[in-house]
């Protein structure tokens, strides 16, 4: 049989995508052997193209269970071997084995940065027989046919090496922190209380954790002051307009009261009018980074919201690759290109016009860059299926950033008019755009509004309708978000843009911090405290930022993989001996806080029959069916209980309902969509749901 | 010794590590609101306690002073 040219990839999706750029008529074959597909494309020869699903080999112990610690050895092995629920591995590794025997030559089309790049090596070495020293690589930022074709005519002539050094490294030490630490943790509590619970920490997490924490140590501890605000309403042209003292905090209620007093009754005239005209530059492309937090604000997605819709519309060859940090947009990209089949879209028709008719497209990037991918930028391409609601909205914010960043800069006016009442000075203020420039592509994504001011003289007589003051107090910070979590990591140089929105995920799942306004558990806290008492080398930002650079020299080839290795090794060590020697105290802590956190779990508000005791989750001895009932119960107070929906998952919601004002939870069932429940049975909610399905039952 | 407040082990002055420093923000604080608006320690801490901006711990510590009359 003739042999054929393997292509591996990272997805299926990308598969597709290659196979059918690459086929002479346009239209690859689709093949399936125990589940998983592959494609046949024929050209000059015939080629396959298997994907992969993501990562199919990982960093496992070399040997023995899960239940000791210190680990130091450990060897690349099959997603199946090391991780329970992943039996699918199994089949998709063989089936690329089998491909890969009746192939003579072999192409990594895995994506164009560390991970994809580890997953195509690990492929190629250990499914593929040692195929990594003699495979080409096929190097693209898009799954658009033109850029594929193109990528495939001008192959790498091999794997990127040193970037898989640097890759296997991160994984390695990473993996080395993470089971070692976690572990430590773990079988502390288990060990203690004999009970398990998964307590995990991490190279990144823990440093996350702990900026999270000094957040929350701050709001909790903080004490508002009082200042006092002095504000005006003064008419002018007939209309009212509000005017704000030269002093944004007064610190005494005595001069406010001065202040007060001197302007009552009496009318202003204005001194001096300050016109300022400024220019808001466009906005640079996204990196991923920037998408995820813009999103964030706009939208409410957390960041690996985010980060899985900008994939999927990178798999359908909408959008340029999405796990970039870079901020530039090269000119091989074809900007007019790009453009005019944007101009398709019927939204886009009057913008993209615009850009075309200028005389040269020349965008504004930023700083960062990327060696293996341009910033993100939509392929010109649109959706061949109707998108969803968040997908349509991303694609949207990314299409019109990219138009924006060739916009001309905006030109605004700001006004400022001093008024003068009685000896005490006053601002008006009014903001205007003189010249919409790039504003008018990202529109709907702009967040500032005009104050239109009537036309106002220098000398002319204000009336002043009231002055009044104002009391405030100083707020505390305000609670980091999902978005402003990440932006932190990135400031701070930890984690990668592939890991980050993950290990912000795992700080949920971990029940160490809840709720999109992040709010630190008990839980977190303890381990934290642990963490600081007995490892506060694993928490030091400096510390991960260093190894984040170390790993980045060894993608530079100007530092060797042992190095880093061998040094990571050195620092953990003495770490986990530590942790060792106190297992018992750390078991403690931890056992008490997972008691705590899981009792607090169950408790969804204060009795609104006795008013003193808590509404909890329990189980009937007798029948072992759930419910809620009051603490008071035990004391022979409160007999309040209300019976609970028996399939599912139940979890306080952590507010009160809308009506009635009692707690409320929030149901689960697979499959079925979440729904908050007020389970007082007089709530007048329900009555009015009750009439509303009589009403309709009766038309 | 545990502290008043959580039963965490008391590290001074009768609070935990998280309620000490709340308790430093509290004492802090009164200096500020002493001069803004010439109020007594008593009421500086109702006033406090009952502030939805006030945080958890700085409430805790204001309620636990105002109940044991400390000053």
């Amino acid at each position: 049989m003739e042999k054929y040219e393997l292509i591996i990839t990272e997805k299926p999706d990308a598969a597709q995508r290659i196979a059918s750029a690459l086929d002479v008529k346009g239209k690859a074959k689709k093949m399936e052997d125990n589940g998983v597909p592959y494609y046949v494309a024929k050209r000059d020869r015939e080629i396959v193209v298997v994907p992969a699903l993501g990562h199919l080999y990982t960093v496992a112990q070399e040997r023995g269970g899960r239940n000791y610690y210190p680990v130091f050895s450990f060897r690349w092995v099959p997603r199946h071997v090391a991780e329970r629920g992943a039996k699918k591995i199994r089949t998709w590794l063989e089936t690329i084995s089998k491909l890969a025997n009746k192939a003579d030559t072999f192409i990594d089309a895995c994506d164009y940065d560390i991970e994809g790049s580890i997953i195509g090596y690990c492929i190629l070495k250990y499914a593929c027989d040692n195929k990594e020293k003699t495979s080409k690589r096929m190097k693209y930022s898009t799954l658009t046919k033109k850029e594929l074709e193109k990528s495939y005519a001008e192959l790498l002539p091999h794997i990127d090496f040193v970037l898989i050094e640097a890759g296997r490294t991160r994984h390695e030490i990473d993996w080395l922190y993470g089971v070692n630490l976690s572990r430590a943790l773990t079988i502390a509590a288990r060990d203690w209380s004999g009970k398990y619970a998964t307590l995990s920490t991490g190279r990144v997490q823990g440093p996350t954790l702990k900026f999270i924490v000094a957040r929350e140590k701050e709001i909790r501890s903080f004490v508002p002051t009082p200042y006092w605000e002095i504000l005006a309403e003064a008419e002018i042209d007939g209309s009212v307009l509000q005017v704000e003292y030269e002093k944004k905090i007064i610190e005494t209620k005595s001069e406010a009261d001065a202040v007060l007093n001197a302007c009552k009754a009496k009318d202003g005239q204005v001194e001096k009018i300050d016109v300022r005209k400024f220019k808001q530059k466009p906005p640079v492309p996204f990196d991923l980074g920037a998408l995820q937090s813009e999103a964030y604000g706009l939208f409410g997605y957390t960041p690996r919201r985010t980060s899985n819709i900008a994939q999927r519309l990178y798999l359908e060859a909408l959008i340029s690759y999405p796990r970039t940090s870079s901020q530039k947009l090269p000119r091989a990209i074809n900007y007019k290109a790009i453009l005019k089949n944007l101009s398709k879209a019927p939204e886009y028709k009057k913008l993209t016009a615009k850009l075309l008719a200028k005389p040269k497209l020349k965008p504004r990037e930023g700083k960062k860059e990327d060696p293996a991918h341009p910033a993100i930028y939509p392929t010109g391409n649109l959706p061949e299926r109707v998108l969803d609601s968040s997908e349509r909205k991303v694609f949207d914010l990314i299409a019109r950033r990219f138009m924006a960043v060739f916009g001309e800069p905006a030109i605004r006016q700001s006004m400022k008019v001093y008024i003068n009442v009685n000896g005490n000075r006053f601002y008006l203020r009014g903001r205007r755009i003189l010249k919409r420039g790039w504003l008018r592509f990202y529109g709907p994504y702009v967040r500032s509004e005009e104050v239109l001011l009537p036309p106002i003289e220098e000398g002319q007589a204000i009336k002043v309708r009231k002055v009044i003051s104002e009391d405030k107090f100083t707020k505390p910070l305000s609670r980091y978000n999902p978005g402003s979590v990440l932006k932190k990591m990135e400031e701070a140089g930890i984690g990668t843009k592939a890991t980050r929105a993950n290990i912000i995920q795992t700080l949920y799942d971990r029940k160490y911090v809840r709720d999109e306004r992040i709010v630190v558990t008990n839980l977190g806290f303890e381990v934290l405290d642990v963490l600081e008492k007995y490892c506060p080398a694993v928490l030091s930002i400096g510390l991960t930022r260093e190894l984040e650079q170390r790993m980045d020299r060894i993608q530079a080839n100007s530092e060797k993989r042992e190095n880093v290795l061998v040094d990571a090794i050195e620092i953990l060590k003495p770490v986990i001996e530590k942790l060792k020697e106190r297992e018992k105290t750390i078991g403690e802590q931890l056992s008490k806080a997972v008691k705590k956190a899981r009792l607090e779990e169950r408790i969804i508000g204060t009795c609104p029959v006795c008013g003193t005791g808590k509404l909890m989750i329990l189980y009937s001895r007798k029948t072992r069916k759930r419910f809620i009932g009051c603490t008071n119960y035990f004391k022979g107070l409160c007999r309040t209980s209300f019976p609970l929906p028996q399939r599912g998952s139940v979890r306080p919601l952590g507010r009160d309902c809308r009506r009635c004002g009692w707690p409320t939870v929030q149901v689960r069932i697979k499959g079925k969509r979440p729904w908050n429940l007020c389970f007082n049975p007089e709530c007048p909610l329900k009555e009015e749901r009750r009439k509303r399905i009589a009403m309709r039952n009766m038309q | 010794m545990q502290c008043v407040i959580c039963n965490r082990d008391a590290v001074e002055n009768n609070y935990c590590e998280l309620h000490i420093k709340a308790y430093e923000s509290v004492a802090e604080k009164f200096q500020e609101w002493k001069k803004a608006s010439g109020i007594s320690w008593k009421e500086y801490l109702s006033e406090i306690a009952k502030n939805p901006l006030t945080g958890e711990w700085a409430k805790e510590v204001a309620e636990h002073l105002i109940k044991s009359g400390e000053k």
